[in-house]
This record gives structure tokens, sequence and C-alpha cells, in this order.
């Protein structure tokens, strides 16, 4: 994670806006003037105006290789900010930069050419061709690229093996359970070997226990394949458990980034604590997070029972149940980081937001 | 009826709908008064008038004269496809018809669609129409592929252009509105008489559903579907060509299904032009030297005709099986086997004449049905257009006549009957049923003066008053306006006769019609019996079903009403049902669980959440009551339709155009306004 930071950007949206209603991008730029660019007191103007700004003011970045999670309850504007990425809908305001070219000021012809190699899309409902075989869903991007049938053929079987589909090419979407429909829908997003991939709540549709195998097989891809992703949810659970990097969403705006450990020990406000309330903080906190790695390290600490940054706090507490003396802390190179009073690992566990 | 801010600036504190009826009926009390001092209540000043059917036909009898080469010179290029289209399946050995018939039922539908093409094709065979039924396909088979690709493109452009989207819905509302007759005069004379007319008629008669049905279609394609097209970087006519449309696909198929119905339907009914030997010439033909039997046979082959392609056709929006295709290489091997082995010998189709004694028969069966019960069917007759049809047109105070009923009516009596009324009326308002008393009101007035002869001022202020309590100030003043116009063009008092026969049609098809739906509900049993009738009544095209009503009823009023209450009952009875079924499951089982009995559930849970859905039944059977109100003016009807009929025979352009926008408007009028109550129901009901 943290060797990433100093990775390029894949993604780097600036200031995104989006505003539904009549004539946006003028009142926009009013409201903007009017609040001196203060975004939140332009958002309210726009919304006593009849407009609705689902995502104000988005400012991230995404790097190479990162797994992106922008979570947010229903009509927080996570799906309209996914869709103001990908360019299916047209932002108001704002820049976005896919490898550093700005796409908001694409050609029509340039998004079709960046579509057909460089980004892949998975949906919630999964968005199959209902006329076509898998096989056929799976080669449509393929064949917008121009390649002939038997590339077509090839590439297709290539990636249902991948998603676990193999023998199933023949069968059309309806003759397949909400699982294989979304393997298939991966399957497709992911043919034309994209650099980003953006998936938007790709297992909200599916039974708890689908959703849980999907889950591990995709982070499984996610390792061999290394893409910079957007992953969109409405679950807690699922972003702590795949993400990189968390995005909390609330009315249209951003109110906390951070890794799964920095939402779930040091929410940002009473809203983001409250989603994390019910998670079981001590299996995504690591050691690092509460560790001293900077006073000097004390002279004698009788006892070690092993802990490393990387340690769940879970595991680490486990490991100092008897033990009433700070302990050090080793990183993955065998080097001491720091050390920690164990009093502390169960303390961090009590963590609420004030 | 939600509270809404009108409601509190009313007297009495008055519902709108309270208010409305009680201000209709005062209208309608004080313009009966004020007739013997202001004659023009009744009868709008001919001074007044506007000859409008003049300025339409001169205008668009300028704009067709402009048109007319480039016309001529298209029905002079159809006629070529249309010549093809003939001799292809008049001279191709009828085996060898059958066989592909019955290989295209089993490559849609299996062993029943293929049992179903060769059962009814062997039928019009035996019948010995089989040369007027393939003319009558020819035209069907010309016109429904130029209906096909207006549709598509007219549903695709709609779908693409949001900014046409509004205006070619009102245009396609307004053509299925504008009764099939009144598309004839300005064709006829654009075109110029012959089966070219009949053609290109059907074709725009039939474009409409298939361009709803497109943009329905494509408007329903999930929006992930349509992204996913998108991201898979397809070009915009990639994602319509490659991904919507085939997406769409199955409403598509019910818009082919319901183009080749309307075409079949107008194929038939151009046939009043004549001059083209098909199965709906042979109809009229029969039908006007009332030989009934050869007529009830003819109309038969039609309906055995609009089965076969209904079905099959219907086969194509289902999800489908593939079926083993060896079959119909053996169905092809057995027809060209047939036609080769029997050669020369083959006997002329035309030859056939297996029901000509069935239809003697049925002919004098028929001679001795009317002889022996003629005098009943006529007391049935007359009975209900004495007593209950002609009082409503014309009023109590001029069909209470004395060989009838017995008695003079009188003025004295009018006063007498309008006084107990009124007070009735004031009675029922006195005890808190408001709305009940105003209707005691409306209804007294009405049958009093008759429907043909209510005064124009409380017609239309009563429209407006209905569409102001149904949609608001929008409505009401379209409904005001849009009458109006009918009242300043001359043309209201056949609106009125038309607006007569369609309400006493719909009413009694509302009657008979709900109460079937209301049984049909209560009892499968029922349904299992009405159901086959209900799908086959929306099969036949609306020429057919004058036959029956003619062999028992001849020409005239009461035969008309007959026909046009066997067409539009249908939609009622069936809406009816669907209604009252499909209460939802939580409802039923809290409406149980609170120990309500079978009846208590129809009445209190069952009704109230039908009513929308009873609603929309109700407008569909009023639009089905006003297509067939023109049909009928073949049998004897007054009024619009009579008008239309009449244009089409002299040619008049104006006439039929004007009478044609005037049931149009008729027609747009009441569906709107039904519509209103349907919607503010729903969302009473939170649907």
């Amino acid at each position: 994670m943290n060797d990433r930071s100093s990775a390029p950007a894949a993604i780097s949206c600036k200031g995104v806006w989006q505003v539904f209603g009549h004539n946006p991008e003028q009142k926009l730029k009013a409201a903007l003037e009017r609040s001196g660019g203060d975004a939140g007191s332009a958002a309210a103007n726009l919304r006593k105006d009849g407009l609705i700004p689902a995502v104000q003011d988005a400012t991230f970045e995404v790097k190479e290789g990162e797994l992106f999670v922008i979570m947010g309850l229903s009509g927080s504007g996570k799906s309209t900010l996914i869709r103001s990425i990908s360019h299916l809908i047209q932002g108001t305001a704002g820049e976005i930069e896919i490898d550093g070219e700005n796409i908001l000021a694409a050609s029509k012809k340039r998004l079709i050419e960046l579509r057909r190699h460089k980004l892949g899309m998975v949906f919630q409902h999964f968005g199959l061709f209902p006329h076509m075989t898998v096989a056929e869903n799976v080669a449509f991007p393929l064949k917008m690229q121009g390649k002939n049938k038997k590339q077509r053929r090839q590439r297709a079987l290539e990636v249902i093996k991948l998603v676990g589909l193999d023998g199933r090419e023949g069968a059309f979407p309806r003759e397949l359970s909400g699982g294989q429909r979304q393997r298939v829908g991966i399957a497709r997003s992911l043919a034309v070997n994209p650099d980003i991939w953006f998936l938007d709540e790709p297992f909200s549709a599916l039974d708890p226990l689908i959703r849980r195998q999907l889950q591990d097989e995709f982070l499984n891809i996610q390792a061999t394949l290394k893409k910079s992703i957007v992953f969109i949810t409405h679950d807690i659970t699922e972003a702590l458990k795949l993400a990189d990097r968390i995005a909390i969403m609330k009315d249209g705006e951003i109110v906390q980034i951070g890794t799964p450990a920095e939402i779930v020990l040091h929410p940002v406000n009473d809203y983001v604590a409250e989603f994390s309330k019910d998670v079981a903080k001590g299996k995504h906190a690591r050691v690092s997070m509460v560790m001293d790695g900077e006073n000097p390290v004390p002279g004698n600490m009788p006892d070690d029972p092993g802990l490393r940054t990387n340690m769940t706090i879970d595991t680490a507490l486990a490991k100092c149940m008897e033990l009433y003396e700070p302990v050090p802390v080793w990183d993955g190179e065998g080097k001491q980081a720091g050390f920690v009073h164990p009093s502390e690992l169960a303390a961090a566990l009590q963590v609420e937001a004030d | 009826m939600p509270q809404n801010s009108e409601t509190k600036s009313l007297p009495w504190g008055l519902t709108p709908g309270a208010f409305a009826a009680w201000a209709a009926a005062l209208l309608g009390l004080a313009c009966i008064l004020l007739t013997p001092v202001f004659p023009w209540l009744v009868k709008w000043p001919a001074a007044l008038t506007l000859p409008m059917t003049d300025w339409i036909g001169s205008v668009v009898g300028w704009f067709l004269s402009v048109l007319k080469p480039a016309a001529r010179l298209f029905s002079a290029g159809l006629g070529y496809p249309m010549l093809w289209a003939n001799w292809l399946l008049t001279a191709t050995p009828w085996p060898l018809v059958i066989g592909v018939v019955t290989a295209i039922g089993w490559y849609l539908g299996g062993l029943r669609m293929a049992a179903l093409g060769l059962g009814g094709l062997s039928f019009v065979l035996a019948s010995g129409y089989w040369i007027e039924s393939m003319n009558t396909l020819a035209l069907v088979a010309v016109s429904v592929p130029l209906a096909l690709m207006a549709g598509l493109s007219i549903g695709i452009l709609a779908y693409e252009f949001p900014r046409v989207k509004k205006p070619v819905q009102g245009l396609l509302d307004v053509m299925q509105t504008v009764p099939t007759f009144a598309y004839l005069t300005p064709l006829l004379f654009l075109f110029g008489f012959g089966p070219v007319v009949g053609l290109i008629a059907s074709a725009i008669y039939a474009a409409p559903p298939m361009a709803r049905n497109v943009l329905l279609g494509l408007e329903r394609v999930e929006d992930d579907i349509k992204d996913a097209a998108v991201m898979s970087g397809g070009t915009r006519r990639q994602q319509l060509f490659l991904i919507e449309i085939p997406a769409a696909a199955t409403q598509i198929m019910v818009g082919v299904n319901q183009c080749l119905m309307a075409a079949l339907s107008m194929v038939i009914i151009a046939a009043v032009i004549g001059g083209f030997n098909d199965i709906g010439w042979e109809v009229l033909l029969t039908m006007r030297k009332a030989q009934f039997g050869q007529s009830f046979l003819a109309g038969l082959v039609i309906v055995v005709f609009a089965m076969v392609i209904d079905r099959m056709s219907g086969a194509l929006a289902m999800e489908r099986r593939r079926y083993d295709l060896r079959v119909i290489g053996l169905l092809m091997a057995v027809a060209l086997l047939f036609t080769l082995l029997m050669g020369s010998s083959l006997p002329n189709p035309s030859d056939y004449a297996a029901f000509d004694p069935t239809a003697a028969v049925v002919d004098r069966a028929l001679g001795d049905f009317t002889a022996e019960y003629g005098l009943a069917l006529d007391q049935l007759k007359n009975t209900i257009l004495f007593y209950v049809m002609l009082p409503l047109r014309i009023g109590l105070d001029n069909a209470v006549l004395p060989f009838t009923w017995g008695f003079m009516w009188t003025p004295a009596m009018s006063m007498i009957f309008l006084a107990v009324a009124a007070t009735g009326g004031v009675a029922l308002f006195l005890t808190g049923r408001r709305v009940a008393g105003a209707v005691l009101l409306l209804l007294a007035v009405t049958v009093e003066t008759g429907v043909a002869e209510l005064p124009w001022a409380f017609v239309i202020g009563g429209a407006g008053l209905v569409g102001w309590v149904s949609g608001g100030r929008k409505l009401a003043l379209f409904a005001a306006s849009m009458l109006a116009l009918i009242l300043v063009s001359g043309l209201w008092d056949r609106a009125l006769l038309s607006l007569y026969l369609s309400g006493v049609s719909v009413l009694a098809c509302t009657a008979v019609g709900g109460a079937t739906g209301l049984l049909c509900a209560v009892s499968p049993a029922a349904w299992r019996v009405v159901r086959p009738i209900c799908d086959m009544l929306q099969t036949i095209p609306l020429f057919v079903f004058l036959i029956p009503v003619l062999m028992f009823f001849q020409i005239g009023e009461f035969s008309a009403f007959l026909a046009i209450c066997a067409y539009a009952v249908v939609p009622m009875i069936r809406y009816t049902r669907h209604g009252l079924i499909n209460t939802p499951e939580e409802m039923l089982e809290a409406a149980v669980s609170s120990g309500a009995t079978g009846w208590q559930i129809m009445r209190e849970v069952r009704a109230p959440y039908a009513v929308p859905t009873i609603l929309l039944g109700l407008n569909q059977t009023i639009l089905y009551a006003f297509s067939m109100l023109v049909i009928a003016a073949l049998i004897g009807t007054t009024g619009l339709g009579q008008s239309i009929y009449l244009a089409l025979g002299k040619g008049d352009v104006g006439l039929g155009l004007g009478a044609g926008a005037a049931m149009a408007i008729l027609a747009l009028v009441a569906d709107r306004l039904v519509q209103g109550f349907a919607e503010e129901k729903r969302r009473a009901l939170g649907l």
C-alpha cells in the first residue's frame, strides 16, 4: 500500500461536479461565483434552485494497480461518480484524467477508441446482451475492436476460463444463475485486457454466499492482473475486504478517503464512524496504526511475542494475552520498527469518533 | 378525493367532484328552462357556423393535387410488387402454398402451429374462396413490409431524437383515433381507384402500432445493457443495431403481430372501394345480396385467416424453442411430390365448394328461423329501440308517443319530471350524498332532452367541468375548446348522434362487460368459457362483426348497436377481471386475517384496488366503440360515421376529413377524460 503512494496516477479527478437539471453548467458557475468557490454552500444554493448536485467537487487519484473503492448509501452519488469517470454521462465541471489524458475534452472518436482498448466495466444488473450466447457476449468488445472471428473466439474462451465458466460458452444469459451471469459480465469487461477496470456494485445483486465466493475470486484475479480499479459498493464489509483505499461519499460529497484501517480507526466524523460501528475493527486495523515508531524504544522489554507491523490487531492481541509490558514490533525485513503497549492494542478497538 | 388547494375556495366545503357535478346539473337545468326564450342554446345559429369542411376540402385538396403526380407514380410503382405477389400466390399450385404455410407454422411453434396452418388453409381451400383469399394475402404481403419499415423508422427516430418524440407520439395517437374510413377519401383522391389504395391505406393504418412498440421496446431495454454497449466501444449505430434493437426484439415482435392484424383488418375494410376480387369484397357482395349463408362462410374464411396470422406471428413474441428443421424439409418434399404426382390433374381451387351445401342450409335455416321467431326478434329489437335507445336519443319529450308508450308526453309532464328529479337531487344533497344527487339530476336532464338534442352549452360546459375534475384547468380547456371546434364547424348535430350511439353502446358494454368480468374473476370455470370467446372477438376483423347481426336484425341502428357492443365489450371484460384478480397477495392475507369473507374482500379490497385498471378498460372500450361506429355506418347509422361513408362515395375530401377529425376529437376527449380519472385513482392508491 505504502509503496504505491509514489506510483503514477492512473485516474486523477480534480474538482469534478455532476449537476442534473436545467442548464447545469451556467448555474453551477454562477453558484460557485456567489459562494466564492465554497463547494458546500454552492451545492446548497443549487438544491434551492431545484437542481441536483449529485457529485460535488470530487477530487482524488487512483494509482496504477490500486483497488480504489467508492462507498456510500443509495443516493450518495457514487454511481453517478463512476459514470462521470467512465464518461457514460458528461461531467458538468472539473477535470478527469486517465493516464494523463483529460477525457472530458476527448472527442467522440477518441472516447470510442479508449473504450475499445483501455476501459472495462462491470454492471450491477450485469447488462448482458440477451440475444447473444456467453461467448458472443464476452467477445462483443473484441468485435468492436475489429478482431476476426477466430481471434475473438480464442480470447473469449481464455477469459471465460479465467472466470471459471468453461463449458458454458454456448449458453444464453437467461439460462444462467445470477452468480454465473456476473462471471460473464466480468469476463466481458476483461476481454480486451483493459488497464482501467470499473465495477459498479458488481456483487450487490447476488446472494451472500455467492457474493463472498465472487469477492474471493475477484481478489485472486486482481492479484495476477493488477488492474487500476474503481469499485463501487454500498457494503462497508465488502469495501474493507477488497480496498486498497476507500472513499466514503455522502450526499454527493466525498467525506473521507483512506485505507481501510484509517477509515475504521480514525473516522473523520460521526457519519463515517456510524458505518464502521458494527465492523470488527480488530480484523482491519493493523499493528502499525497503533505502535509507537517515533519515541526511543525502551531499553529492556522482557517479552517478545513476535508482533509485526502488518499484523491485524486481533492477531496481535491474541499473542499478548498475558502481557502487561510494552513489546517490540518488527517490520517485514526483521528490523525493529517500534514498540506497543498491549493495553493500547485493546484500547484501539474502543475508538469512537467524537 | 385528495384535498387540493382548490378545494378550500369551493362553497359549502364541496369536493371538486361534487362541485363540478352540481355545476353541470344546474347548467343543464338552466339551459332547458331557458330554451323556449333563447332557442340558440340548443341549435347553434347557422350564421355563426364556419364552413370548415369546405376549408379543409380546398386546402387539403390543393395540397393533394400538388402531391398527386408523385402519388400516382408511387402507386404505379407499387402496382408491380403487388402484381408479383398476386401472381406468386395465385399461380403457385395450392399444395405448395399449404405446404409452405405448414412449414412456417412448424418453424414458429411446432406441431400446434403446423396443424393450425394446415387446418386453416385446408378450410380456405375447401370453402372455394382460395383465389379471393390469395388476393387478400397478396395485399397484406405487400402492405405489411411497408408498414413495418415505416413503423421501425418512426420508432427509432422518436427514440433517437427526444425532441421529436412528443410530436410523434401525438401524431400516432391521432392516427389511431382517426377512423379508418376517413383515410380512404384523400387516398382515393391521391392514388385513384384500385387495390393500391387499399394497400396504402392499410400500410398507413398498420404502421403506428409497430412504431409504438419499437419505441416502447427500445425504451425498456435495461440501462445496464445500453451502458455495456457503450463501454464495449460501440459507435452509436453499432449500439443501436447490434445491441438495443435485438434486445428489444420481444416487444418489437408484439408490434409485428399488431401490425399484421391491423393490415389485414384494413385490407378487408378497404374492399368497400371495390375493384378487386378479394375476400372482403366477397363478404360485401354477398351481404348486399342478402346471401347470408355465403356471406357467413366468407366471413369465416376471414376469421380463419386472422387466427392463423395472429397465432403464428404471436409465436414470434414468445420465447422460442428450436424445432427440428428436417421436418420442414420433409413437409416441403411431401408438398412438392403431391403437386408433381397430381400434375395437370390438380383441381382448380375455385372449384371446391365443400361448404356450399352448408351455406345453403344455413341460409334456409336462417330463413326458417326468422320466419318462426321473427316476431319475437322484432319485439326484442323494438322494445330496446323504443324504450331505451330512442328516449336517450331524442328525449322523453319526443320519444313518448301514443302508439308506442300509450300516451303523449306533454310540456307539463316535463316540468313535473324535472321538478321531481330536482327535489330528489336536493334531498340526496342534504342527506350527504352530494355527488349522487347531482348525478340524478344530470340523468334526468339527459333523458328528458335526449343526447342528440342536448343544448351545446351544457355539453361543452359539462365536458369542461369533467375535465377540470379529472385533470385540472388544462384538460378542462382542452376538452371544451376541442368540442367548441366541432360546434362551429357545423358538424355538431352529427357529432351528437355519434356521441349518443357510442354512449349507449359503452353503457351497455360497461354493464355487461363489468358483470362478466366480475363473474370471471370469481369463477375460473366461467373464465375458461369466456376467454376463448374474447380471444376470438379480438382477432376478428371489424368488418365481420356485421354479418351475424345483419342475419338476425336487418339493417338499422339496432344492428349497429349490437355490432359495436360485440366488439367493444371485450376490453371491459378483460380489464375488470384482470384488475380484480391481481390484488397483491399481502393485501388479501391482511384482509383474511382481519376476518373478511369472500364478498367483503371483493367489495372492500379487490374492487377499490381494481378501479384504475377498470377505468383503463373503460377507456379502451370507448376507443373500440368509436372505431366500430364508423364501420357500422355500412349497415345504417346516422351521424359522423355516415358522413364519412358518404364522403367516400362522393369523393368529398373536406367532408371526409372533417367528419373524421370530429370523430377523432370525440374519441380523444373521451380518452383524456377517462385517463385523467384513472391517473388520479392510481396516484391516490400510491401506484
